[in-house]
């Protein structure tokens, strides 16, 4: 065969490499892809080629083609660029590149909480979304029976608790349980955080959902006080929703904490009119039941807890008016954040 | 918890404005969580917290207002009636399920409406008039709290009240007209002969007051809450008994609610009072006393609170105490079962003062005590930064799914969790993999117009043993080297080494299939979606890629474990090759005879394309890749070089058959 392919090819490169101005350019295309140019030469060469190399004669012809197009197309953006070192860029027109993909809004509202206790000194741990009723329930306080546990209907499953005859597994209710579980394994001093998902059999409207996600906190030590959770969480909001933000605790009842406390924020630093206050989390002072459950030494220790659901976080904060729109996954929704 | 105002201010003038009022009781923890104006009253929807059941009627309410706005209560006035004791009225098989039961006997009742106010009254909270008599127990219940009943003592075979556990096969039809199956876990009212009301929760037609009732047996009872919210529960029926009775009324509102009904039933009906008779069980009183140490209160609230204060705070709430040695003993009011432990007498201090006026301060978080391994979360992170890189959009889908969705996506083989109680059949199984969750999001997007779709999720998949970290990744509109180029950019971010095998999977085409091994272990797999599984889905598209990984190996493996080789100061030598060899040999395989012959001085070997097409040997692939040449010690010979490429050229074509090109 009488083409050598590489070496034409590299030929080609080394011209592309050294126009300079349009009439080069020109000169290039012309000397290559022109009638007479050396691609036309190479098919015309097919004819009387040994029946053996025609195939890769005119293989090797569609390529330098392709190239020497490619090489020329970079090379007249290269030579208009050039020449607009005299006229002005239009540094309006868009960047090129790929478009990024985006994270869900919740992913980011979740990230965005765990940064915020982060920086305050809480550590993070995720803990399993399949638990005992021992870590759901009774080690928080919430006894078998009892009308406490009717903000926390619960899913069980078909499987049998191993560390409890006769008890189905659930689905935790809350992210509560990972203070449990914690606490049974650690000594304090501890700051924890637990995100994660958690599961409730409830009907789906616009405001709930049978699966949310929630980031629990809790701080125990020697000595903790409730005047410092008023002061943590104050901190959180503003770092959170701003400044500005307002807060009030209210007295609430949760089993596993007492005093317990909800907090909630004017919303008016939201733009919302038709409330004078949102309810944003739970919180409390740990209740010594809870501590009595994990073993810790009576009267020792002291612990605040708070929980907030991460989904009615990022409804404030963004104005999305409908749940179900996490979980659908319209990309139209999830390329907004 | 409905409170009418008017009602209230029967009892107490709290001299407040109905916001000044709904503020007061807010941030005493009775959120208002609704107000209604109906006909000249106003009625505010409380959220009444279950350590709280004493706030479930109007006078506790009203006392609970007494002590926020330090405004004194007046108790309505009760006539005492003195009477017979009747005695074999009343049988009570378990005093554990109830202990304490009273039964008044009227006779000559004569049963029509209750006075208007007492029906506004009613009809203010949303209960509907039925007679004076009825009205009557629905009154008290909600002025006192007491659970009430009242029998048409006529209708009870042999006169006699039985409280006992329902006998299998037993039913009753109740107040509402519906007819209950009853078992032995549920607790009844029976006569002679059949249950007549279920205790607690709802009185049975047949025994109701009616026009001609004569004479009246009224309940006033106390049951096991336990018990009564097990039977509510069971037979998905709840009342505003139930409601209190598994909350735990106060024991002593027996009596107090026996005696205001007999009062209002004696004025209203025009009946005689013919008797009582009373069973109580002998429960031995725990001591309802609670010590706490002074300062006890400044180490849990962060604040000084005066003694003279405490006491007053708590004297308003009805607390009695005595203060020694700085420890306070403090007596609630039987109506505060609540008051157990010390954290309790303090956090009505707390209410009491406030919770807006404790100071604010932030917390000093000592370096925690407990070593976490942070690097899991990172890999995560590094994975989902990688992938938002990549143009590809996270996704967050439910755990849950129906057994359609995996017969649908050709894995109805794969065990699952079952939850044993779902809502709907959407929520039947934990899924044991993402590939369901994901193509419901095709459908809903591509159904709304999208065409390429690039997804991810970084969630669960679950199994008998626990759950697993996975990954899903669902690319539309792409090749599969698209998709196995995001694989290798997280496995090479991350520093593992991943092989991928040629893999028969039930969801996947099978000519376009691969596990994915780390350290021989299948951690996922990947592949192009099966046309059936797509037709199942009603995806029209064929063109849909999904991988699926289990991370839990991944996020625990140490990091990379890299060492640094120098680099070179001599020239590289890159040789390209160009040939044809059988489709069903792996390109994987040329690479490793490169290596084998390539010696010290072949670097790496870079593939640069696939061809496939007529202008190759039918059955065979066109393969174009490099070779890179370079030594860390001279600078290589183009004669050694073309040795040891020509070696490896000369062996692809003996062990392979491969054509050069």
């Amino acid at each position: 065969m009488k083409w050598n392919f590489q070496d034409i090819q590299k030929q080609a490169q080394d011209d592309a490499q050294a126009i300079g101005n349009p009439q080069e350019l020109e000169a290039f295309r012309l000397k290559y892809l022109g009638k007479k140019g050396i691609v036309a030469e190479i098919f015309a060469s097919l004819g009387p080629a040994d029946p053996a190399d025609k195939a890769a004669i005119g293989k090797g012809a569609n390529e330098l083609r392709g190239l020497v197009e490619k090489l020329h197309a970079e090379k007249s953006g290269w030579v208009n660029a050039a020449k607009s070192l005299e006229e002005q860029v239009d540094i309006s027109l868009p960047g090129t590149g790929e478009d990024l993909g985006h994270t869900h809004i919740l992913t980011q509202t979740m990230q965005e909480i765990i940064a915020v206790l982060e920086g305050m000194g809480f550590v993070t741990i995720e803990t399993p979304e399949i638990e005992t009723e021992f870590h759901n329930f009774t080690g928080l306080n919430i006894p078998i029976d009892h009308p406490s546990r009717d903000a926390f209907d619960t899913f069980y499953l078909d499987a049998e608790d191993p560390s409890s005859k006769g008890r189905r597994l659930l689905l935790r209710s809350h992210t509560s349980p990972g203070q449990v579980r914690i606490m049974k394994k650690h000594k304090p001093p501890m700051a924890v955080i637990v995100p994660g998902r958690v599961y409730r059999p409830d009907a789906v409207d616009a405001s709930h959902s049978f699966m949310f996600h929630q980031i629990e906190g809790l701080l125990v030590d020697e000595k903790v006080q409730f005047s410092e959770l008023k002061g943590l969480l104050t901190e959180f909001c503003k770092r959170f929703f701003g400044p500005k933000v307002s807060m009030r605790f209210r007295p609430h009842f949760f089993p596993f904490t007492e005093p317990s406390a909800e907090v909630d924020i004017n919303a008016e630093i939201l733009g919302i009119q038709r409330k004078k206050w949102l309810e944003i989390l739970g919180c409390g002072m740990v209740n010594p039941k809870v501590f009595e459950a994990v073993g810790y030494p009576k009267g020792k220790y002291k612990g605040l807890a708070f929980g907030m659901g991460v989904e009615r976080m990022a409804m404030l904060k963004y104005g999305i008016n409908d749940i179900r729109l996490f979980y659908e996954n319209d990309v139209r929704f999830l390329k907004q954040f | 918890m409905k409170l009418s105002l008017n009602w209230l201010k029967d009892y107490i003038d709290p001299k407040l404005s109905t916001d000044a009022l709904i503020e007061r009781l807010t941030m005493a923890g009775l959120e208002v969580e609704a107000v209604e104006s109906i006909s000249g009253d106003t009625v505010l929807e409380l959220e009444i917290t279950p350590n709280r059941p004493d706030c479930l009627s109007v006078l506790g309410l009203a006392r609970e207002i007494g002590a926020i706005t330090g405004k004194p209560v007046k108790y309505p006035k009760v006539k005492k009636h003195q009477t017979a004791t009747l005695k074999n009225l009343i049988r009570i098989e378990n005093k554990k399920d109830c202990s304490r039961y009273i039964g008044t006997l009227i006779e000559d009742a004569r049963i029509n409406d209750a006075p208007r106010e007492m029906r506004a009254r009613l009809a203010s909270l949303g209960i509907n008039a039925i007679n004076n008599a009825v009205d009557i127990t629905n009154y008290v219940l909600k002025e006192t709290g007491q659970p009430l009943h009242t029998f048409d003592y006529d209708k009870l075979a042999g006169g006699k009240i039985i409280v006992r556990r329902a006998r299998a096969g037993e039913s009753i039809v109740t107040l509402d007209g519906v007819e209950r199956k009853l078992d032995a876990s549920i607790l009844v009212i029976a006569d002679e002969q059949k249950p007549v009301a279920i205790a607690g929760i709802m009185g049975g037609r047949d025994t109701q007051i009616t026009a001609g009732t004569k004479r009246i047996l009224l309940e006033s009872a106390h049951f096991d809450m336990g018990l009564i919210r097990r039977a509510s529960r069971s037979l998905g029926l709840r009342s505003d008994s139930s409601y209190r009775f598994e909350r735990n009324v106060n024991i002593d509102g027996v009596l107090t609610g026996a005696n205001r009904s007999t009062d209002l039933l004696l004025q209203l009906t025009g009946g005689k009072l013919a008797g009582r008779a009373q069973v109580w069980a002998k429960t031995a009183k725990a001591s309802s006393r609670v010590k706490v140490k002074i300062a006890e209160i400044e180490s849990l609230l962060g604040t000084k609170a005066a003694p003279i204060k405490i006491k007053t705070y708590l004297a308003k709430l009805g607390f009695k105490l005595t203060a020694k040695a700085g420890i306070l003993t403090v007596t609630p009011p039987e109506n505060r079962a609540d008051i157990a432990q010390d954290v309790d007498v303090i956090e009505e201090i707390a209410r009491m003062i406030g919770f807006d006026r404790l100071p604010s301060k932030l917390p000093v978080i000592k370096t925690v005590n407990l070593s976490v391994d942070k690097r899991p979360r990172e890999v995560k992170s590094q994975i989902r930064k990688v992938l938002i890189a990549g143009g590809i959009d996270e996704i967050i889908t439910h755990s849950m799914i129906n057994t359609k969705a995996l017969v649908k996506s050709n894995l109805s083989d794969m065990p699952a969790v079952r939850i044993f109680n779902p809502l709907n059949q959407d929520q039947e199984l934990m899924r044991p993999v993402m590939l369901p969750s994901f193509l419901q999001v095709a459908v809903t997007n591509i159904n709304r117009g999208q065409k390429d779709l690039r997804l991810f999720e970084l969630g669960k998949t679950y199994f008998k043993d626990g759950e697993k970290e996975t990954l899903g990744i669902l690319l539309k509109g792409v090749h599969f080297f698209d998709l196995k180029g995001i694989l290798d950019r997280i496995f090479q971010i991350i520093g593992i080494n991943a092989v991928y095998k040629p893999a028969q999977i039930s969801a996947f085409v099978p000519s376009c299939a691969a596990a994915i091994f780390i350290d021989a272990k299948q951690i996922g797999v990947l592949g192009l979606i099966d046309r059936k599984v797509l037709k199942n889905w009603d995806i029209k598209s064929q063109d849909i890629y999904f991988a699926g990984l289990h991370l839990d190996e991944i996020l625990t493996k140490p990091g990379k474990s890299i060492k640094y080789q120098p680099i070179s100061e001599f020239p590289a030598i890159v040789r390209d090759v160009s040939l044809s060899v059988k489709k069903e040999i792996p390109y994987k395989k040329i690479e490793e005879i490169c290596r084998q012959k390539g010696g010290d001085i072949l670097r790496s070997v870079h593939f640069i394309e696939q061809y496939l097409g007529d202008k190759i040997q039918p059955g065979n692939k066109g393969l174009v890749f490099s070779c890179h040449y370079q030594s860390n010690a001279r600078t290589l010979r183009e004669d050694e070089v073309s040795a040891v490429h020509e070696g490896i050229l000369q062996a692809l074509t003996h062990d392979l058959g491969a054509i050069r090109r």
